[in-house]
């Protein structure tokens, strides 16, 4: 599933009241909820993300790993990879890179650690260094360069 | 001899020559390698090095080298003695270099200082200046004031993303005390004279959204733009500069003592900022205005939109009228859709 359609179903549920929602769509589903399971604080929605066993091999950028045990039941268990979602600290315009026509501080499969630069957020030219406060490779990245980003939107996902 | 203390030696010598022609008179060659102990050969390295910095050194036969036009040096020394008590005893370090790739970056790899304090860092000229989105900015030698200033927030003032304004309100105020009239701000940040620009600021921050945010706050002026380099300007970059040099003319200060009156100003600007957040420089922003009413256009990612600026709100966003609705914009390119920059309001005077 493209992630863009993630990203797509993220917004559709943050502007609606539900709570969670699950599409399949072909051999793949995908279930995303408001609230992570025990917890009762609002916060930004958690992908649940699966593949189904005889799924044809997807490009591993968009096949982020089920984060805990939360499988759908048709799936088998799979190997639980840890997976945390940046999200912006502040309302502002996503810069993927230092400078105009620079390479990018991320792209999909560079590996990060703690305090690398992942991007800039700029808001009325304050330009936030967003630092990778986990280790990791990144898998996603959900905004292209020169999106105006929210506060608490999910940036990237980093395995 | 190890690297370093080879690059330190010949920073040193660098400075020392500068110094030494820094009156625009000329000096021969054997008079400077006598006074810097190097060779005749030596000194025209040097020269040659500087020369690649961007600075102008002519070399006649017979007469020696002299620099196209005089400058004032930066000096620490002068930099300091101009501070009040009350302010240099928050200044952890003042940094002069001749020479960085960018005295925001400068500081950035430095420890935050400790909330409450400065520490700041000037350079003659930056390599690598940066100027919004990393633009670079193009100032020669000794022509302008490049600026930098960590500060760091034990905890986000109400009105933080603000913090670019009241840097801008904070470097009218330095320009101020010399008499300069009519500088005004175009939003975010730009300082503008007549509707040109006089300087820019750029501010980089780490932090998260809540807890202490360290801030590196970058400031440049521009003092004395040579012609060619204001042509070059307006025809691949399409901006028009002014400098304080023509602002105030035979009131012009010297760059010590406009970087001296920064220092102060910013940090007066930053503790009542820390107190009270942007409320109390709502008012002082509204007067500099010089968006106020003007019909703009805002490029913002693919987004363009017209309208007419109409001030900013309590966290500084900007403010716009599009089709007789009120939409707010906190990032984005704002360019005016006149001839010229209107003036600053004149509310305060009617």
């Amino acid at each position: 599933m493209d992630i863009r359609k993630v990203k797509k179903l993220i917004e559709l549920l943050e502007e609606s009241g539900i709570a969670e929602i699950e599409i399949s769509e072909g051999e793949e589903s995908v279930r995303i909820s408001r609230y992570p399971k025990g917890s009762v604080v609002p916060q930004a929605p958690t992908v649940h993300y699966t593949s189904a066993p005889a799924a044809a091999p997807t490009p591993p950028a968009q096949t982020p790993g089920e984060p805990t045990s939360q499988a759908t039941p048709s799936a088998p268990p799979v190997a639980p990879r840890a997976e945390h979602t940046v999200t912006a600290p502040m309302v502002g315009t996503f810069y993927a890179a230092p400078s105009p026509g620079a390479k990018p501080f991320v792209e999909i499969g560079s590996e990060v650690n703690v305090g690398d630069t992942l991007c800039i957020i700029e808001a009325m030219k304050m330009m936030n260094q967003i630092e990778s406060d986990k280790a990791g490779r990144v898998t996603a990245i959900l905004v292209k360069n020169g999106d105006p980003v929210e506060f608490g939107q999910p940036l990237f996902i980093i395995e | 001899m190890d690297a370093p203390s080879r690059a330190h030696q010949s920073e040193a010598r660098r400075r020392r020559l500068v110094a030494l022609l820094a009156d625009g008179g000329f000096h021969s060659g054997q008079t400077l390698a006598r006074k810097l102990r190097m060779s005749r050969g030596g000194i025209w390295k040097l020269v040659q090095a500087l020369r690649e910095m961007g600075v102008q050194i002519e070399s006649l036969p017979r007469q020696g080298y002299r620099m196209a036009h005089p400058i004032d040096l930066l000096s620490r020394e002068e930099v300091l003695a101009s501070l009040p008590p009350e302010t240099r005893a928050k200044l952890i370090e003042l940094d002069v270099l001749l020479t960085v790739d960018s005295t925001n970056r400068y500081l950035g790899d430095l420890a935050a200082p400790e909330p409450g304090r400065a520490r700041v860092c000037v350079a003659e000229v930056q390599t690598a200046g940066r100027g919004r989105r990393g633009r670079s900015w193009l100032a020669p030698f000794a022509s302008g004031i490049c600026f930098s200033m960590a500060w760091q927030f034990a905890e986000l003032p109400p009105g933080f993303p603000a913090l670019s304004l009241v840097v801008g309100v904070a470097a009218v105020r330095a320009l101020e005390r010399f008499d300069a009239r009519e500088i005004g701000l175009k939003w975010p940040n730009d300082l503008v004279w007549q509707g040109r620009k006089l300087g820019g600021i750029l501010i980089e921050m780490r932090g998260e959204s809540a807890g202490p945010a360290h801030v590196i706050i970058g400031i440049g002026i521009n003092m004395r733009m040579p012609a060619d380099v204001r042509i070059e300007l307006a025809k691949h970059h399409a901006v028009l500069v002014a400098d304080v040099h023509e602002v105030l003319r035979e009131r012009c200060p010297s760059r010590n003592a406009l970087i001296a009156a920064l220092i102060e100003e910013l940090t007066k600007a930053l503790e009542s900022f820390a107190r009270q957040g942007f409320d109390g420089f709502i008012d002082q922003w509204r007067m500099l205005d010089v968006l106020q009413h003007a019909s703009v256009k805002i490029v913002n990612g693919d987004q363009t939109v017209f309208g007419i600026a109409s001030g900013v709100d309590r966290d500084g966003a900007l403010l716009v009228e599009v089709d007789g609705e009120l939409r707010r914009f906190i990032s984005g390119e704002v360019s005016v859709r006149k001839q010229e920059v209107m003036p600053p309001e004149m509310d305060g005077i009617a």
